[in-house]
């Protein structure tokens, strides 16, 4: 009976999987060359952010490697609603797809990284 | 101050080893003088734990900038409670709360257990195995009592936890976790005695349901602060950090419910041994995940070297637990079976496939990024249509069950007895059903579900107390005669709210975003939103912008302002204006952002039907955990005639 259940539970796991893929590339500046398809891109926010997300131009700002000697960087264009805290320096998450050398983000889909209780404060200035 | 803090922590690191060792030798070779020496020393590591920590918090409160730890979370104008909260804003307070509270509850329950010598002999040596890690990390690797030369001001807490639920929150969560391991240390010490009749249970049941209640209670506020502070209109996003604190709660439902069938028919000994390890290791996964970065969150936690330390421990606990377990496998055969399908037993049974199968495919969705990178060399993750499919295929029936089971029969139920004790529960489901699809509601068929599964339920639980109360004579004699049931049909009841407003505020939720000049309107749900104009505000770190916002709709008129707060330091901020509508307990959400001189604003309203009922689902939620957990004259003396009689000795 138990394992009856089990087995259940473990086919409804292995069908879900199998129909509804396997989640999205968590990807870096660096490592997103190469990548169609959707993707979520971790990287900081550097320079000054250009435009305005709310407009059909977009938001325009760039991103780079957290924590590597030699970031690489990809410029982002981005549309909808901002997030907590955005500005240049945060550590952000977005959600898109690189098209001619420009991440495309969906809409929406931008998350500050939350300076959290354990990151020492100001820790994000490097 | 320092030294004393230091000399405190590892005063409470000898007391805690030689409750280890001696404890593990005395029980080996049966010396009873040396057992009760080596529970003195893990009653007295408590006081020790306790002078460290009201050194740091003295530290805390002082703001005295010589202690590292005092100078990176806190600064002279920061308010006095957080700077004391501060105790839990960082690794090294983190570390010294766990072992403060853990040595607290393991003194607690060792002391009032104190009489049960067999089953204490190789519980204390358990909780001194978990607590010696913990004083060692904070005497020899991560010590909140390092010193400089005193500095300028310190470097502050994050604006975002300054707030009231920073006070609760963290120290609830621990509460929670931490408690985890009275149940824990109990079983294993049961498995190493091989004294695995249902005893250890019956010692901690209260410890449970307390850890129980408070990783609930914790989590709940934790969503609270997230909805109401950081302005994204949601409560819970599947985040590694907060999957975290429920894997645990989870698994410690499904123990909750499935120690209940062993203490009724001796069943289920062995699940129950692998549901208590399986809860502690989690909640051990969970403190290793916050700390050591491994893992992509949106929090992100400062990388820290006790990542690889916390790693070795939990590997040593998996490994303990489950040689354990394997070790003592024959002393846990039971004799009775599983007489049916169709009986108490068996819906306890899938409650507990259910609530761990949604326990291992979230923790299979956390780990996820680790795994792909492992196996396919590229770190992939799954997000919200993963979790909540599965929310979905375990969750719903889930909440179906909790309205069978209590009225399934034990042991055997026929077919015919349950017609009869179904149809009023069931004919409430179906007019449930019926009517909300008249009313529009089949827009979200999991939110339909959810809604005619709760009307079952809340029929079913209503059924239990009418019955209840007729035989009784009295609805507070009758809690009061079996809190335990009672407590746990008034939990279920608060589940039933949870699910009504989770289904409510995400399945039924209307989201409206517009680019408005001052003077236009957008529609949201039956509300009408004006903007009026905006305004600047200062306050005494920020300077910001309000948008006035004059709402109606619904027979109702209000203002809203929300707007954006711009921090020097910290950068910018949402500000939510929220309005709760007392009659339908919903939420008008709204946040803007200012686009231009001209007052041009982006602005989103979400209206969140019946999410109040999740707040509210907190308070039953404690309620009905508390009648559950009160001390009860007539279940203690049971039990006491019960173990006079001899039973206890059966099981070997």
């Amino acid at each position: 009976m138990i394992a009856l259940s089990v087995a259940a539970a473990l086919a409804i796991f292995v069908v879900y999987t199998a129909l509804a893929g396997n989640g999205i590339a968590d990807l870096t500046p660096s490592t997103l060359a190469g990548h169609a398809g959707d993707v979520s891109l971790v990287g900081k926010v550097v320079g000054n952010p250009q435009g305005n997300a709310a407009y059909h131009g977009g938001l325009h700002f760039q991103l780079k490697d957290i924590g590597r000697a030699t970031p690489a960087r990809v410029p982002v264009v981005y549309r909808g609603s901002m997030p907590d805290l955005f500005e240049t320096g945060r550590d952000v998450v977005v959600e898109g797809t690189l098209r001619n050398g420009v991440f495309v983000a969906k809409p929406g889909s931008l998350i500050t990284k939350c300076p959290d209780h354990y990151a020492p404060a100001k820790s994000s200035k490097t | 101050m320092a030294p004393l803090g230091r000399a405190a922590l590892l005063l409470a690191f000898g007391l805690i080893a030689y409750a280890l060792v001696a404890g593990s030798y005395a029980a080996w070779k049966r010396r009873r003088r040396l057992a009760l020496s080596a529970q003195n020393a893990l009653l007295a590591a408590f006081p020790a734990t306790l002078i460290a920590a009201v050194v740091l918090l003295v530290a805390l409160g002082r703001r005295d900038m010589t202690f590292v730890y005092v100078w990176q979370h806190t600064s002279h104008k920061l308010p006095l409670g957080y700077a004391l909260s501060a105790f839990w804003g960082g690794q090294e307070g983190s570390l010294l709360l766990w072992l403060l509270v853990l040595t607290g509850y393991a003194g607690l329950a060792v002391w009032l257990n104190r009489r049960s010598r067999e089953l204490m002999a190789w519980t204390v040596p358990v909780f001194g195995l978990v607590a010696a890690f913990f004083a060692f990390m904070l005497c020899f690797v991560s010590s909140p009592f390092n010193v400089q030369p005193a500095p300028g001001d310190g470097r502050g807490m994050v604006p975002s936890l300054q707030n009231p639920y920073m006070l609760a929150h963290p120290p609830l969560l621990y509460l929670g976790y931490v408690g985890l391991t009275v149940p824990f240390a109990f079983g294993m010490g049961a498995l190493l005695s091989g004294r695995t009749d249902e005893r250890w249970i019956v010692a901690t049941r209260r410890w449970t349901l307390a850890a129980w209640m408070f990783l609930g209670v914790g989590q709940l506020i934790g969503a609270h602060w997230a909805y109401v502070e950081i302005g994204w209109g949601g409560y819970y996003a599947w985040d590694p950090v907060e999957n975290a604190a429920l894997m645990p709660w989870l698994a410690a439902t499904a123990f909750l419910h499935s120690v209940m069938i062993q203490e009724k028919r001796g069943m289920l000994k062995v699940w129950n041994m692998i549901l208590v390890a399986l809860a502690f290791n989690l909640s051990l996964f969970g403190t290793f995940l916050t700390r050591s970065g491994v893992i992509d969150s949106i929090h992100s936690f400062a990388q820290s070297s006790i990542g690889g330390w916390f790693l070795g421990f939990l590997t040593l606990m998996v490994v303990l637990s489950v040689a354990l377990i394997r070790w003592r496998l024959p002393l846990l055969r039971t004799k009775t079976r599983l007489e049916s399908l169709v009986s108490r037993e068996a819906t306890f049974l899938y409650n507990n496939l259910l609530l761990v199968a949604l326990a291992l495919t979230i923790l299979w969705g956390v780990l996820y990024p680790i795994l792909s990178q492992a196996v396919r060399g590229e770190a992939r993750s799954v997000s919200k249509p993963y979790y909540d499919f599965f929310l979905h295929t375990f969750g719903l029936p889930l909440l179906l069950l909790m309205g069978l089971g209590p009225l399934v029969a034990w042991r055997r139920a026929s077919l015919r007895s349950l017609g009869k004790t179904f149809i009023v529960p069931f004919a409430a489901a179906i007019v449930t059903g019926v009517a909300l699809l008249a009313l529009g509601f089949g827009s979200s068929w999991p939110g339909l579900l959810a809604y005619t599964f709760g009307a079952f339920v809340v029929a079913s639980i209503v059924l239990e107390f009418v019955r209840g109360r007729a035989a009784a004579g009295g609805m507070l004699r009758l809690i009061g005669r079996n809190r335990r049931r009672y407590g746990g049909y008034i939990v279920h009841a608060a589940v039933v709210l949870l699910a009504i407003g989770i289904a409510g505020s995400s399945a039924y939720q209307t989201q409206r975003e517009r680019t408005l000049k001052p003077g236009g309107s957008i529609e949201a749900a039956g509300y009408t939103v004006r903007y009026l104009t905006s305004t600047g505000v200062r306050g005494p770190n920020y300077t910001g912008f309000r948008a006035l916002l004059a709402v109606s709709g619904h027979g109702e008129r209000f203002r809203l302002n929300p707007g954006i707060n711009n921090y020097p330091i910290e950068g910018q901020s949402n500000v939510a204006s929220i309005y709760h509508d007392p009659r339908s307990l919903g939420d008008v959400f709204t946040t803007a952002h200012l686009l231009n001189k001209r007052g041009t604003i982006d602005l989103k309203v979400l209206v969140k039907p019946l999410i109040n009922l999740i707040w509210v689902a907190g308070f039953v939620f404690v309620a009905g955990s508390l009648i559950a957990m009160w001390p009860d004259a007539v279940e203690q003396r049971r039990l006491a005639a019960r173990y006079a009689a001899g039973a206890a000795p059966a099981g070997i």
